[in-house]
């Protein structure tokens, strides 16, 4: 599957800001296996006084670009064009809990793939007590680890309402939660609360994915958007597994991944520090995923 | 630790004086007296001189050392409930005494110990080896919150994580010392250090210089000239980086910037520019390439780090990825403190030395691998169990961490099935036993028990250990009572040679270059804090005059209601001052905004003028509750003057003429011209009530000279001519612009080759129509744009020095 993709982010800054600082985490990476990227750009509006990239912990593409004058506002343009491996899913072969804890104990290495980056509590996903005991439940109904993932993905669709209004971007795990309510990030951070506090790595996708018009429908421009889901380890033989909780399935070959982290804040489009005397911004975003061939 | 010592020593009789009752205790060695009940070698000294000085004698030595601490200003902060209070330096007196051979055992420990944890950390964001060798659980490192993924790979500049270290330490049953505590993060102490032996010996000279105590200064010379070498290779400078004046430590932060010659400074003087930090000055960005951070590593780059500090300099990282800036110790090093470490020293010290540890560090279980939490379960009763990530010391930690044996039936059944369902979260650790050792109380030398907190520094001979540090000082017997924000003490620590020491000062010696600072390496922060104290300080001098000149006349007449009373409060009212009030909470607060500047810069001005300054507060603080409008208040306000008057002499004659006093004269001219162009400008007013000239000359303080030079025809002209006009007149307007003038010429960038900055030219052209006017053209209208004019020279001055 080859995808030209286009995100815009816009923002409005209400005052003048100055001396200010941002990484911005928009370009795919190319992934062995699952999507390669053919051509990437990302470009600045105004043009930012430094600008350099890097690659993050995780293996993420990171630039961070800095102004020491004025404005007023700043636009993100990333052009890309990334094919998608589209393989059907293997049978499952990934352990139960207790194997898995198993296969865990032997994983001696540290490098940015290893499951133990994704055990503990990170910035904005807490282990809380309701979550774990939601997600214990999808465990004692399964008899394999993938099955189990799946059984907690399918719940979260089942059981929260897609609601945009319900939730901001700083929304907590456990607001979320108990709202059972929100987008694509709040679910994806719930089911990594979940599945953190039964004892099973997880991880936060942050990407992009296809939308296809309803039947006879023209495709609106502009209208995808961007999109989170989760990454689960799965066992030494099955590795890395993506569950998607908002749409209820596997990824495929409509998500497009930008990258990953420990949850939002790894892998945030945009965070910021800046100087103003005047408080807030309006933000726009508008995202085309198009399919080439 | 075993218990082998259990023989109570009795101390052997027929000891005189003070230590006539000093019991040792069953099984726990102490520091002056040996199992055999004998003094130790090194201590005689000292109780002779003790001894010499009688029980008068040595109270008055003690007294002088915390009069020494109190002129000096010591004090760190003790948090209790949400503000953290300032609090006197708890000096114990009497010094702890260490035998050098006994040192020698400590220093070649800390030595290799030091180098093996530089050589853990450098794996641990380096290579891994450690975990794919199976010496580090990868789990230990990956869930802890010390373990900061954005510097992992980054190598350090300077090729070093580690170059300042503080170990604790404490005594054992069997004699030994063991290593409580590894602080790399950002160890603090070595400045209280310095100002403990400040301390004890102005107490006890006498006895200091007949025994041969090593010196400090040649520690922090050394590790100051390795930080400078660092420097000076990167063509930048070396900063203490500071959270600020609310942190516990703040003091010697400033302490040490003063003693070392390093820029203090705190994250928002900084800033990261094509990947190298700079230091805000008033002349313009310049490049700072060591940091001694005196700050948690997370909080330093709010960008890649920690999102919600509100303290550190967005790009931090950026720069140590570019390689410009060398960290002291580097961002990350923290991940060495984490309690569950401790377990894996003995296995690390074999893996990455291939020789076991020379201190034995104390012993500990993680409760993450199976044998060693069966074990902690099977020996429950003695264990001190606690977060395993924790970097607090067990005999700091009342809170998390517990002796299991001390827990009743339930939460010990929760405990246990705790380790057992998330055993990677604890520790289980032997209960930390420490030896005694003497403080003075009420005439007589009493055991309490001790531990002893030891630094490490890279210089150019590798780890150097500074012979001596700091010894905390129990205030009971209980271990756990050492913790100085429990209110136990600190002592100085004398390493005790047999020959004679060497001596060391700081001065520049012989053939060594004489290096200058700049004027204009002055940070703009703390230009501005000078600014803003210098307004304060006399803003507070204006209200006082107002009021004082208020209060006498409200004597004299006992009726508050007369047009001059009501109209002056109208006028404080604009000032935020209410006459009401004897001492009003404006003029409090104006004196509350004054110490909280000066705090800010701690390092720049005098211990004398800092206590001058406080005193001021305290002094209105008291006022505030007893004193009653009228007389009371005026003489209130006299005892007011006269004190900010000594705080004004004391920084005015004692500061450096640098640019840090330019900006606090600025400072200083500005207000004053605000203030006597605002205060003319309403007594002058055509519906002023009657007698409001006279209470202007007052408040200008130029009644006896307007007498002097105005004998004849006094009128409205003649109070103008002398209170805005007169260029002799400390007091007038055209004095204040006159000074300005002159400072902001003398700022960088002030004349620069004939141009002058736009600072400068706005003064000179004040200066000019205040040199050409005449009184009779003046009116109230224009002595309130006056005043205006000279708040836009502050806007000015702010625009092109402090952005």
């Amino acid at each position: 599957m080859l995808y030209d993709i286009r995100l815009e982010l816009h923002y409005d800054y209400e005052g003048f800001v100055h001396g200010d600082r941002h990484l911005v985490r928009v370009a795919p990476a190319s992934i062995p296996g699952v999507q390669r990227v053919i051509a990437s750009s990302v470009v600045f509006d105004p043009k930012p006084d430094t600008e350099t990239n890097f690659v993050d912990f995780f293996g993420n593409l990171v630039t961070t670009i800095s102004y020491s004058g004025y404005h007023d506002r700043l636009d993100v343009r990333l052009t890309a064009r990334v094919g998608v491996e589209d393989e059907a899913p293997q049978a499952d072969l990934s352990p139960d809990l207790p194997g898995l804890q198993r296969e865990l104990a032997a994983v001696w290495t540290l490098d940015a793939n290893s499951p133990h980056h994704f055990l503990a509590a990170s910035p904005r996903v807490a282990l809380s007590r309701p979550i774990t005991q939601y997600a214990r439940a999808s465990v004692d109904r399964t008899t394999s680890l993938r099955a189990a993932a799946m059984d907690l993905c399918l719940s979260i669709h089942r059981d929260f309402t897609y609601d945009e209004k319900a939730t901001k971007v700083d929304t907590l795990p456990l607001d979320a939660f108990d709202l059972k309510r929100g987008v694509c990030q709040d679910f994806s951070h719930v089911m990594i609360a979940g599945l953190r506090g039964v004892g099973i790595p997880a991880a936060y996708v942050s990407g992009f994915l296809r939308t296809i018009p309803p039947k006879g429908k023209p495709r609106l421009e502009g209208a995808d958007a961007m999109h989170a889901w989760v990454r689960v380890w799965c066992g030494q033989h099955d590795g890395w597994i993506e569950f998607d909780p908002t749409n209820a399935m596997l990824a495929g070959p409509d998500h497009i991944t930008i990258g990953h982290g420990r949850d939002y804040t790894d892998i945030s489009p945009i965070v910021g520090v800046l100087r103003t005397s005047h408080g807030g911004h309006d933000t726009k975003q508008s995202v085309d995923v198009i399919r080439v061939e | 630790m075993d218990k082998r010592n259990q023989r109570q020593a009795p101390v052997r009789p027929g000891k005189p004086g003070l230590i006539a009752d000093y019991r040792l205790l069953p099984g726990i060695p102490d520091e002056m007296i040996d199992p055999s009940g004998n003094v130790r070698p090194g201590w005689t000294q000292l109780l002779a001189g003790f001894d010499e000085l009688g029980p008068d004698g040595l109270n008055a030595r003690f007294e002088r050392a915390d009069q020494y601490l109190r002129d000096a200003g010591v004090f760190y902060r003790k948090y209790d409930g949400a503000a953290g209070k300032e609090r006197a330096w708890p000096l114990a007196h009497v010094p702890l005494i260490i035998d050098e051979a006994d040192w020698t055992v400590i220093t070649h420990g800390l030595v290799q110990r030091a180098e093996l944890l530089e050589r853990v950390v450098a794996d641990i964001y380096g290579d891994n080896h450690l975990v794919a060798r199976g010496v580090l659980p990868p789990e230990l490192i990956a869930r802890n919150p010390e373990f900061l993924r954005p510097v992992v790979g980054i190598k350090p500049s300077s090729g070093h994580y580690l170059h300042f270290c503080a170990f604790e330490l404490g005594r054992g049953p069997d004699g030994g010392w063991w290593v409580l505590g590894d602080r790399t993060q950002a160890p603090s102490g070595a400045g209280f250090a310095l100002e403990n032996r400040v301390a004890t010996t102005r107490a006890l000279s006498d006895i200091y210089s007949k025994m041969h105590v090593h010196r400090l200064a040649g520690f922090f010379r050394d590790f100051r000239d390795a930080l400078n070498g660092d420097a000076r290779r990167n063509d930048g400078r070396v900063g203490i980086l500071t959270p600020g004046q609310h942190n516990e430590t703040y003091f010697e932060h400033a302490y040490i910037a003063r003693y070392l010659g390093f820029m203090l400074l705190e994250g928002e003087d900084l800033v990261v520019e094509d990947g190298q930090v700079m230091v805000r000055t008033i002349s313009g960005p310049k490049p700072v390439s060591v940091l001694w951070r005196r700050m948690d590593a997370s909080f330093t780059d709010p960008l890649e780090l920690r999102y919600d500090s509100r303290i550190g300099t967005p790009g931090m990282t950026e720069a140590l990825r570019q390689g410009s800036i060398s960290m002291v110790n580097a961002i990350g090093s923290g991940i060495l403190e984490t309690r569950a470490l401790a377990a894996f020293m003995p296995q690390l010290s074999r893996a990455l030395l291939g020789a076991p540890l020379e201190l034995p560090t104390i012993a500990t279980w993680w409760c993450g691998q199976d044998a060693e939490r069966q074990h902690v379960l099977d020996d429950f009763d003695r264990m001190m169990i606690g977060p395993a990530f924790s970097t607090i010391l067990q005999i700091e930690d009342r809170e998390q961490t517990m002796l299991g044996a001390m827990l009743e039936a339930g939460p010990r059944e929760t405990l246990r099935a705790r380790l057992v369902a998330e055993g990677s979260a604890f520790v289980g650790q032997e209960p930390v036993t420490l030896s005694t050792a003497p403080v003075y109380v009420d005439g007589k030398l009493e055991p309490r028990p001790i531990t002893l907190r030891v630094y490490a520094a890279r210089t150019a001979k590798g780890w150097t250990i500074m012979p001596g540090g700091f010894a905390r000082v129990g205030s009971s017997l209980d271990t756990a009572a050492i913790a100085m924000q429990r209110g136990g003490q600190a002592a100085d620590v004398w390493v005790v040679s047999s020959k004679p020491v060497e001596r060391v000062t700081l001065l520049p010696q012989n053939g060594e270059k004489l290096i200058r600072n700049s004027a204009g390496s002055l940070p703009s922060r703390a230009a501005d804090n000078l600014i803003w104290l210098g307004r304060y300080a006399e803003r507070c001098e204006a209200t006082i005059r107002i009021l004082r000149a208020y209060n006498a006349r409200l004597a004299e007449v006992s009726n508050p209601e007369i047009p001059l009373l009501a109209d002056t409060r109208t006028y404080l009212d604009s000032m935020n001052v209410d006459a009401t009030e004897a001492l009003p909470a404006g003029l409090v607060s104006a004196i509350e905004s004054a110490v909280h500047s000066a705090g800010q810069i701690r390092d720049r001005f005098s211990p004398d003028g800092w206590l001058a300054l406080t005193d001021l507060r305290k002094t209105s603080r008291n006022f505030a509750a007893r004193v009653q409008p009228g007389d009371d208040a005026t003489r209130a306000m006299t005892v007011l003057l006269r004190k900010l008057a000594g705080f004004s002499g004391l920084v005015h004659e004692n500061m450096y003429r640098f640019a840090g006093w330019r900006f606090l004269e600025i400072g200083r001219r500005l207000e004053r011209g605000i203030q006597i162009a605002g205060i003319t400008s309403w007594l002058t007013r055509d519906k002023a009530p009657d007698g409001a000239l006279d209470m202007l000359l007052e408040i200008g303080d130029s009644v006896m000279t307007h007498r002097r030079r105005y004998n004849v025809s006094a009128g409205t002209n003649s109070y103008i001519d002398l209170l805005v006009l007169d260029a002799l007149n400390p007091r007038s307007v055209l004095f204040q612009i006159a000074e300005l003038r002159e400072q902001i010429e003398r700022l960088p960038g002030g004349i620069e080759d004939g141009q002058l900055s736009a600072t400068a030219k706005a003064v000179l052209e004040l200066h000019t129509q205040l040199c050409v006017a005449e009184p009779e053209d003046m009116t109230s209208e224009r002595f309130e744009e006056l005043g205006a004019e000279i708040g836009r020279l502050a806007g000015l001055i702010a625009d092109s020095y402090f952005v």
